[in-house]
């Protein structure tokens, strides 16, 4: 893990440091200790054994003396010397208690047994036996058993040698305790031997009461020592091995085991102090190191926390104290920080102004918003007003952009000088707005019409006077709609506008069917794309009667949009919708590209039917979607007919006539729809090659035979006639109009009288139907 | 003294018609002469009558020892033991060819045991362990005890086969002695070299 910090970095540094020095020093210290006491409780071992063998050999002398004694006695001699056993065996016996031994035998000079006053006597015989012929006295420890035997030969001279006195002793746990009573130190005393096989044994005497468990480390490391005494260090102790002066050779090494616990008794203060000083050390090396990395790392740490503040655009200074390097820093950053914040509040205040007017600007009045709603203390509801000067641009033609703007910002300082509680901005070319508290709108109604009445009155500007028109629009704060409160007022003014008042006061609900209704665009698009899965949109066609045969003699397309959760969406509600987003082009394709298919759908079941599609005035003029209708319409299989309002024509007449030609040279019927309800235009109307005229239904509605509606249609029938084209009645829903339509010379005729519109499944039942029965039963 | 024995001895032997000297020597390993060793010499077809190997048969006590160390004794011979320190001795035997006892007696006092039995007689004194000293008691018609040089001589030997024993108080051999058969020439002198090993007494080395 890498350390990211600089504080930690250094003090882990410093602490590596100091407290490898530290660790180095006490292990130093440590170890020259330890290896002192250890120097130390070896020498005092080895001198303790030094007294061990002083003590051994004075028992051993005792012993020797004993049997000198014996053997120089006269009658003992005697005895011997003429192989007396009774007598020889009570003597070494008496002698044996006397000087409590646990073994004493004689032996002829041959090392025969004569006498012995113990069991392990004729096993000791055999183990010393080979010495005796060499006649040099000796002494020496044998293994009987698995006990160790210290035993002392003394050759018994009549005057001769007549025979050897052997004393023994036992080398038990008695003596064992004896030996570690002379010593001052807590010894522990134990005997071991190699046996037969070259494997070391404990003595069993030295066993024990738990003293002879000696690890095999203790016998490599004797294996190990040349010889003589050895200081080895097994199972925490110092032990000290001596070897016996064994009778037959063997190995029987005397243990004084030193334990550690013991021997470093007197250090232990001394380790302890060491590992105290230490720790001790390391933990002041820990703390300093953490307090120097954070003292050099805190004006760091406060520069990197005021760079954010700084970042974050608030003000960021940092304390400087001393005159180092890091205070350098310091005073340099600060430097740059006010440098910085100077510019900003430059930058904001050019942000917040208008260039030309030098009055805040709509950010500006944005903020105050925010500032104001922030600030409830206040209490009364909080108003944003627009004003806009009518005709600006015109205005600006006549006066010029310097004086124009000129007036603006006469009419801003004015107002701001009337209403100095008003937060005033200019929030577009020819607007101004303004943001303040009123007690109720009715109040702030009152306030703001006062106030755009002030700004009609005339304005002087250099030589000119103007005369302008204000319009006003009011919103209120609602709720925590604050953020659309300039935005409200603005379409407010709009309102205002539109309907041609002086002040209008934003609408909510209606604001809100605007913003429905722009939010169903999305989903048409939707619905045009994924029409082939979902079949969302729908094509319906409504057949049109040929007036004089009584039969259906052309379909009109309708499109259909059942929507999942607005139910029923009306085509004059998203199609006038499509035409301002300019879906209006996928649409008329989507549609154009369905009649078609329903054509070919149609023509396979048996009847030949004209459709009729919709196009609209938009499309009427684009070149490029003519080219891509006529690439369409080449695909149908039967005639195909276009109805265009003639008002769509007159609006780009030019572009629009063009296109037309173009649709007509391929063989395309056009058909002028809805005449009669908006502009007619004769000029325009003969320009256009129709086939058709489709009466609006305006003209049908409350027709009779005999009145002014029957008159005008008779001329416009006739007028039709005379250009050449059919006339269609669309509306149609009784058989008395049908039959007055028929009367003026109505061609066709369309509406609900003759069917409504039908989907396609529909549309082959009925057409299945009318060929079957005759046509007067179904007007019936 | 000991010159004019020989040299009794010699004009003895003159006599004979056919006798042959024997000259033994003695030596250790190390070649280092060996004194106080006796050598007895058997003749096959018997002898003359039991020599006179020594003279005089006495085993003095001066300066707390016995003098001479070795002592060959004709069989049933007496010997003296005069005391002549300034202090008294406890001289006696426990060895089974004579087991005797001189309690405590004082300068100018000379008592004498009879050795009637053959074989070694290992002489102490109870009082003074470091006295020692070794008779040999023997019925061999000749004898002798090595000089320190390590050698003897005997004289007068008569030719054909005879039985020589060599014998030392330590003497590393079964029962202390080497025995072997020669036969001596009809005159002149024959030489006979013993290499042998000798124990060390165990009084010696404690000290005794």
């Amino acid at each position: 893990m890498a350390v990211r910090r600089l504080q930690t970095r250094l003090a882990l540094l410093y602490v590596a440091l100091f407290g490898a020095v530290i660790t180095l020093v006490s292990a130093a210290v440590l170890a020259a200790v330890a290896a002192n006491a250890e120097a130390v409780s070896r020498a005092t071992l080895v001198s303790s054994g030094r007294v061990f063998d002083r003590l051994w050999e004075a028992q051993a002398e005792r012993l020797r003396s004993g049997a000198a004694l014996l053997s120089r006695d006269f009658g003992f001699r005697q005895a011997l010397a003429t192989r007396d056993a009774a007598t020889i065996g009570s003597s070494i016996e008496n002698l044996r208690r006397r000087l409590e031994l646990d073994v004493a035998l004689v032996l002829s000079p041959e090392g025969e047994l004569l006498s012995a006053a113990s069991p392990q006597a004729a096993r000791i015989r055999d183990l010393i036996a080979p010495k005796l012929a060499d006649e040099t006295p000796f002494q020496g420890v044998v293994v009987v058993g698995g006990e160790v035997f210290e035993v002392f030969p003394a050759p018994v001279l009549a005057p001769d040698l007549t025979g050897w006195l052997v004393f023994a002793e036992r080398l038990d746990r008695t003596q064992m305790r004896s030996l570690e009573s002379l010593s001052p130190l807590p010894l522990r005393a134990s005997i071991s031997y190699r046996d037969g096989t070259g494997g070391w044994r404990m003595s069993s005497q030295g066993a024990e009461r738990g003293s002879g468990r000696v690890s095999d480390d203790l016998w490599r490391q004797l294996d190990r020592a040349a010889s003589g005494s050895v200081v080895a260090r097994a199972d925490g102790a110092f032990v000290l091995a001596t070897p016996l002066p064994a009778v037959t050779g063997q190995s029987i090494e005397l243990l004084l085991a030193y334990p550690y616990a013991a021997a470093l008794a007197p250090f232990r203060w001394l380790l302890a102090a060491v590992v105290a000083v230490g720790v001790a050390g390391l933990a002041l090396v820990v703390g300093g190191s953490w307090a120097i990395a954070r003292g050099v790392t805190r004006p760091i740490r406060a520069m990197t926390e005021a760079a954010a503040r700084l970042q974050d655009g608030e003000s960021a200074r940092v304390e400087v104290a001393g005159d180092d390097e890091v205070a350098q820093l310091g005073l340099t950053f600060n430097a740059m920080a006010d440098a910085v914040a100077d510019r900003e509040r430059r930058i904001q205040q050019a942000a917040l102004t208008d260039q030309e007017t030098g009055l805040p600007n709509r950010l500006a009045l944005e903020q105050t918003v925010a500032r104001f709603a922030a600030d409830n203390a206040a209490g009364a509801p909080l108003f944003a007003a627009a004003f806009s000067i009518t005709r600006f641009a015109q205005l600006r033609g006549a006066i010029g952009y310097d004086l124009s703007a000129q007036l603006v910002r006469a009419l801003g300082e004015d107002l701001r000088a009337e209403r100095p509680d008003w937060a005033i901005a200019r929030i577009s070319g020819e607007s101004l707005g303004a943001v303040f508290r009123a007690r109720s709108l009715e109040t702030a109604c009152a306030h703001v019409e006062l106030e755009r009445q002030r700004m009609e009155r005339g304005h002087a500007l250099g030589e000119h006077l103007v005369d302008v028109k204000v319009l006003a629009g009011v919103s209120a704060a609602e709720g925590a709609g604050e953020p659309d409160l300039i935005r409200r007022a603005d379409t407010a003014l709009d309102r205002a506008r539109e309907d041609g008042t002086a002040l209008a006061v934003f609408d909510a609900e209606a604001y809100a069917a605007a913003l429905a209704r722009l939010s169903l665009m999305p989903e048409l698009r939707n619905a045009i794309a994924g029409l082939e899965a979902s079949g969302a949109l729908a094509l319906a066609h409504q057949p049109k009667l040929d007036a004089r045969t009584g039969r259906i003699c052309g379909v009109e397309c309708l499109i259909r949009w059942p929507h999942p959760t607005r139910g029923f969406v009306p085509p004059d509600r998203f199609v006038p919708l499509a035409e301002e987003t300019g879906d209006i082009r996928t649409l008329t394709e989507w549609v154009l590209t369905r009649a078609l298919h329903d054509q070919a759908t149609l023509a396979e079941a048996g009847w030949r039917l004209p459709m009729s599609v919709n196009l609209s005035g938009r499309l009427v003029g684009d070149a490029a979607f003519t080219d891509r209708l006529l690439e369409l319409a080449a695909g149908a299989v039967g005639p195909l007919c276009l109805e265009i309002t003639e008002t769509a024509v007159i609006r780009e007449a030019d572009a629009a006539l063009a296109s037309i030609r173009r649709l007509t040279a391929a063989g395309l019927a056009v058909s002028i729809d809805d005449y009669g309800s908006g502009l007619s235009s004769l000029a325009y109307l003969k320009q256009i090659p129709a086939d058709e005229l489709k009466l609006d239904r305006s003209l049908i509605t409350g027709l009779t035979a005999s009145g002014r509606e029957a008159l005008l249609l008779r001329s416009t029938v006739d007028l039709a006639h005379g250009l050449g084209m059919k006339v269609t009645a669309e509306g149609v829903e009784d058989a008395t109009t049908a039959s007055v339509l028929t009367a003026l010379g109505c061609d066709q005729l369309q509406g609900w009288f003759v069917s409504k519109p039908l989907f396609l499944p529909d549309l082959i039942g009925f057409l299945r139907a009318a060929a079957d029965g005759p046509q007067e039963a179904r007007r019936a | 003294m000991r010159g004019l024995v020989i040299i009794a001895m010699a004009t003895a032997s003159t006599g004979a018609a056919h006798a042959a000297d024997l000259s033994v020597v003695v030596r250790t390993a190390k070649g280092a002469p060996v004194a106080n060793a006796v050598v007895l010499v058997t003749p096959a077809g018997g002898g003359a009558a039991p020599a006179r190997y020594d003279a005089p048969l006495r085993v003095s006590q001066a300066d707390l020892q016995f003098d001479p160390f070795v002592l060959i004794v004709p069989l049933g011979a007496e010997v003296a033991f005069p005391n002549q320190d300034h202090v008294r001795h406890h001289v006696y035997s426990f060895s089974p060819a004579k087991s005797f006892e001189l309690k405590l007696y004082g300068h100018g006092a000379a008592p004498t045991v009879r050795f009637d039995k053959p074989g070694v007689v290992a002489l102490g004194c109870n009082i003074h362990d470091r006295m020692t000293a070794f008779l040999r008691v023997t019925d061999a018609p000749y004898a002798a005890r090595t000089d320190a040089s390590g050698r003897a001589i005997l004289s007068g030997l008569p030719a054909g086969a005879a039985t020589v024993t060599l014998w030392h108080p330590y003497l590393k051999a079964k029962g202390g002695e080497l025995t072997e058969r020669v036969t001596a020439p009809a005159s002149g002198r024959f030489e006979k070299a013993y290499t042998v090993a000798l124990r060390t007494p165990a009084m010696r080395l404690n000290g005794y």
